[in-house]
């Protein structure tokens, strides 16, 4: 009974994995790349709105996380259970490190480009990198969430 | 890397190459009131660190011998308080390129006998300088190439070659350890580092030096003319070439 049960916890915590690792990592990143802003305009008279909108960036992992919650999301039975666990932590802490290292990205970027303007599009290309990677995990978990049983 | 300092290093202007920049790009008073960012216990590592780093002699030094005293002391007191393994590596490389420039001074100036007496120098090459201490490069081209050409600038007396020699050698240091540092305390003490060679480099000026030189050597003279005087001040007197006189 209790095997039961702790297997149909793991399917719960799959189901919302993804939305509270890519939330955790959303906020960790534009924590990163929000200070760097700041920083940044401290040094800089003029352009603070792309900086602020460039350290927004990472926050798009906790949408990638809410979709693929609301795909995951079905009644938990003993069949499905290990699946959605798998499929929604594995996919979460994707989203999780990618959040991270774009706001890394981000950060560089904003600190590289308040001195150079005209490198701001190519700075951008790091973050964009990340985020392809993220969309990978993002696609390949609807993907695989389509082969998980229902009933 | 822990990115704690986004913000900090985010708000400092690039320093550009060495030797490139005829001023720091900011200020020492703006840059201090950013390092006011840096949380206590950082800030008391970076004090620790400053005076390692500057490549100034501070105002209470003298170019007597006591300035080896102090600054081992300091060198002591660092490594028992500071463990980050990039911070202790960077004093450490900097200690170890101001005792192999004392020893090079030393026997420039006709020591030709390692020096004995209170501790002169410092770190783990210290050993083989004394013991090689007649051959050009003390045995050490291997682990410091730049030293057979340093040494033949110093005796070549071309000083402001010397000096960007050194300079270059520091700025390369610091690349090394710097790298994958971007955010976090060891960015902000590379930069600090940096800042402090881009300061002294645009500070020196050949026509006050010249001067200066002229200024010493006149009270140097007026010294013998006058016979035996009381003790000159610390800064005025004669170099016995300590570690910190490297700087």
């Amino acid at each position: 009974m209790n095997d039961h049960f702790a297997l149909l916890a793991l399917g719960w915590i799959g189901i919302y994995a993804p939305v509270s690792l890519g939330a955790i990592g959303a906020s960790i990143g534009c924590t990163i790349s929000g200070q760097a802003a700041i920083g940044a305009m401290m040094e800089v008279n003029s352009g603070y709105g792309r900086f602020v909108g460039l350290s927004a960036l990472p926050s798009s992992m906790s949408i990638y996380g809410i979709v693929v919650m609301f795909i995951l999301n079905r009644p938990v039975i003993p069949a499905n259970a290990g699946a959605l666990f798998g499929l929604g932590m594995l996919s979460g802490l994707a989203f999780l490190i990618a959040a991270i290292y774009q706001g890394l990205c981000c950060a560089s970027a904003i600190a590289g480009s308040k001195s150079k303007p005209e490198i701001f599009g190519l700075a951008l290309a790091p973050a964009a990198i990340v985020e392809g990677f993220a969309v990978f995990a993002f696609v390949f978990a609807l993907v695989a969430a389509g082969g998980i049983p229902s009933k | 890397m822990s990115p704690r300092y986004t913000a900090l290093m985010a708000s400092l202007p690039p320093l550009g190459g060495l030797l490139e920049a005829r001023a720091p790009a900011i200020s020492m008073l703006k840059l201090e009131s950013r390092l006011t960012l840096l949380h206590p216990e950082d800030k008391t590592i970076l004090d620790l660190m400053v005076g390692f780093l500057s490549q100034a002699v501070r105002d209470d030094d003298s170019l007597a011998s006591p300035v080896d005293t102090r600054l081992l002391a300091s060198a002591d007191q660092f490594f028992k308080e500071v463990s980050n393994p990039t911070l202790r590596q960077l004093v450490s490389q900097r200690l170890d390129l101001r005792t192999i420039l004392a020893a090079l001074r030393r026997r420039h100036r006709g020591e030709s006998e390692p020096p004995t007496g209170p501790a002169w120098g410092f770190g783990p090459w210290l050993g083989t300088i004394q013991r090689r201490w007649k051959e050009p490069a003390f045995g050490l081209e291997a682990v410091y190439p730049w030293i057979p050409e340093v040494n033949h600038l110093l005796e070549s007396g071309d000083l402001v070659t010397l000096e960007r020699a050194l300079f270059g050698v520091i700025w390369r240091d610091l690349d090394r350890l710097g790298f994958g540092h971007h955010f976090d305390l060891e960015a902000v003490v590379v930069y600090v580092a940096r800042w402090a060679l881009v300061d002294r480099w645009s500070h020196y000026d050949a026509r006050k030096a010249v001067t200066r030189f002229g200024d010493l050597v006149n009270a140097s003279l007026a010294g013998i003319a006058n016979g035996p005087q009381a003790p000159p001040p610390p800064r005025s007197a004669p170099a016995t070439q300590p570690v910190a006189a490297s700087r």
